[in-house]
């Protein structure tokens, strides 16, 4: 028994076994993840009878004919600039609200700090869903109802707990001494905060920022539920129209348009993947 | 030199009930090189940071040129001060580390470039002022910091532990360098150690504390030589001096210390203490030798040759004693033989007190 345990191919079994144990589980999320996006990206390029007919993943021809009939419909303009307006204000509007709150937060004592910085959370752990009802009442009471300013609001409330807890963990992390250097520098403390804490913390407000961005895109609730008017949609929004307005067989629309709203996203995310993966590294290691 | 240059009056500080400093009456004269020497936790870094303005002040004052400063802001007290950990903004390169401080205080372009030219040539700093601190070695990046403080030319220069994260050999180069810097500049300069050496070597003024009290200050070797109380005769000298409780008796070569296993300690004629106080003789290691012709039967329990001289743990009457001997010792652990005392250096403490008598 012994010698068949030591055996070449137990030796092999033992040296790879569990490499390959790792790399199956990977490609197997990697196919679990990455098969719906890439049939939604081929079947964009498809005739919408050809989704349903053909066997093959890959369109019989590549046709755009999807793409232009999202792009030619009279609202995608105003729903696309909806969204970046919308997720512009609500990325950087909670951020600064953010740095500053987790600045407080990580370097000042003062009384109830950790009861106020877990208050703070209380807009993420009550379920969405049960403000939906209660916010569209007060918003219609005050007017609101069909503005960027309602959207702002609820964008914002949802978005600064979140970066605020993720920048004070990334404040609080720098030693307190080089700050106290600053001081001594004669640095007051918005100083201190725009040259030493920012760009030290900086990938951390990326991290932020990134995050912020993605919910603000990918929004879709309070949206639903505070605006009903067609040309103050977002993406989200109108995609979840699509399917009532378009008919759910057009498929090739359907993905093209979920791929027109996930593109932007994905090149933020392209871009800035390596600094939010060290980040979120550092920031796990960090004592 | 003007005395007083930095002055603490009956300095308090509490953190809420608990009091870390009680009462500290200390003067720091102009130029002078000050090292606060003591265990952790003794209050040391407390009071440089007191006078740094990182710390509020509890009660009493501390005065910097005459100026009361207990309430003035950090920045406005005209100190520098330099780290443990260097604390170097590690987005910045060595250049801007040095130029912060001048650039918050908007100093002219020229003066700035004439400073950190001039800091950069003391520190030999020139090559690497584009350099990011993470580039850079350790005893490198202790340098920037003191290029840091350097350029702002304050009026006194506060170190806190700052050769503690550098290895053995490059604390021993940067103590020489912080030392020549001092000599350079004569600028007021207040450095806290827990190191001994360090202590020893580079002040003009040691101030040793215990527990948030001053418990000495003097020249190191006054204090050496003449250690206050049986913490400051423990503290300063490595190794330690050897400390033996007994009682002062009389026989016929005058009097003695005579300890509880009866051997009987040598005392110079003009040591204090009356016949038959409770007392604590101390000996530094170097003033106890191995010799053949001695009086002192030991037994020696272990021998560690460091090369320039050799460490010598022995058994002297119940009590292990530590000797030091510049030269080389043939006797192994285990031997049995005989130490004399230079009874000229014994020191005499009042047990009851632990004051020097």
């Amino acid at each position: 028994m012994r010698v068949q345990e030591s055996g070449p191919m137990a030796l092999l079994f033992q040296r790879l076994g569990p490499k390959v144990l790792i790399w199956l589980t990977l490609t197997f999320l990697v196919i679990w993840t990455a098969t719906p996006i890439i049939w939604a990206i081929l079947s964009s390029f498809k005739d919408p009878l050809e989704i349903y007919e053909s066997k093959s993943l890959l369109p019989e021809v590549w046709r755009l004919d999807a793409y232009r009939k999202v792009l030619s419909m009279p609202g995608f303009g105003t729903w696309l600039m909806n969204s970046i307006i919308v997720t512009v204000v609500a990325t950087i509007v909670p951020l600064i609200l953010a740095i500053l709150a987790a600045y407080g937060f990580a370097r000042y004592a003062f009384k109830f700090r950790h009861v106020l910085l877990l208050l703070y959370l209380i807009p993420r752990i009550i379920p969405r869903v049960s403000l939906i009802v209660p916010l569209n009442d007060l918003m219609s009471d005050l007017g609101l109802i069909n503005t960027y300013s309602v959207l702002f609001i609820t964008y914002i409330a949802s978005a600064v707990p979140l970066a605020t807890w993720i920048l004070v963990g990334f404040f609080g992390s720098i030693p307190k001494e080089i700050e106290e250097s600053a001081t001594l520098d004669g640095a007051n403390m918005w100083n201190r905060l725009r040259h030493v804490m920012l760009p030290m913390a900086w990938p951390g407000v990326v991290t932020a920022a990134v995050l912020c961005l993605r919910e603000a895109w990918n929004e879709f609730s309070f949206v639903l539920a505070l605006v009903n008017q067609t040309d103050m949609r977002t993406l989200p929004y109108q995609l979840y129209m699509l399917k009532d307005s378009m008919g759910i067989q057009d498929y090739a629309v359907y993905n093209a348009f979920t791929i027109l709203t996930v593109l932007p996203l994905l090149l933020v995310y392209l871009l800035l993947e390596r600094k939010v993966v060290d980040s979120i590294v550092s920031g796990a290691v960090k004592s | 030199m003007a005395e007083g240059y930095v002055e603490y009056r009956n300095l308090r500080k509490s953190f809420g009930g608990l009091e870390i400093l009680h009462g500290v009456d200390l003067t720091i004269p102009e130029g002078a090189f000050a090292v606060l020497v003591g265990p952790s936790g003794c209050g040391k870094s407390t009071l440089l940071r007191m006078t740094a303005g990182l710390e509020n002040v509890t009660s009493g004052e501390i005065n910097i040129a005459g100026r009361l400063v207990n309430n003035v802001h950090a920045k406005n007290r005209g100190i520098a001060m330099v780290f443990q950990s260097y604390a170097l903004y590690p987005h910045m390169s060595v250049e801007d580390n040095m130029s912060f401080g001048l650039k918050m205080r908007k100093t002219p372009l020229q003066l700035i470039t004439d400073r950190i030219k001039r800091a950069a040539s003391i520190l030999k700093l020139g090559p690497m002022l584009d350099r990011l601190p993470s580039q850079l070695s350790g005893g490198q990046r202790q340098r920037v910091a003191m290029g840091r403080a350097l350029t702002r030319e304050p009026e006194v220069f506060l170190f806190d532990e700052p050769l503690s994260n550098l290895d053995a050999k490059l604390r021993v180069e940067m103590r020489a360098e912080i030392k020549a810097l001092h000599q350079r500049l004569k600028t007021t300069t207040i450095y806290v150690t827990h190191d001994q050496i360090e202590a020893m070597t580079m002040a003009d003024i040691v101030v040793v504390m215990h527990d948030g009290r001053i418990e000495q200050v003097g020249e190191p070797l006054a204090i050496y030589d003449r250690p206050a109380n049986l913490f400051v005769a423990e503290f300063l000298g490595s190794p330690a001096m050897n400390l033996i409780p007994g009682t002062i008796a009389q026989d016929a070569d005058g009097r003695c210390v005579q300890t509880e296993a009866g051997m009987r300690l040598p005392l110079d004629s003009g040591a204090k203490g009356t016949v038959g106080q409770k007392v604590v003789y101390g000996i530094r290691p170097e003033h106890l030798q191995l010799d053949p012709a001695g009086d002192l039967p030991i037994r020696l329990t272990l021998v560690e040759p460091a090369g320039w001289e050799t460490h010598v743990h022995a058994d002297l009457g119940g009590q292990i004693v530590r000797m030091v001997s510049t030269k080389r010792v043939a006797q192994r652990a285990g031997d049995s033989t005989t130490a004399k005392i230079d009874a000229t250096r014994a020191h005499l403490f009042d047990a009851a007190t632990g004051n020097r008598l």
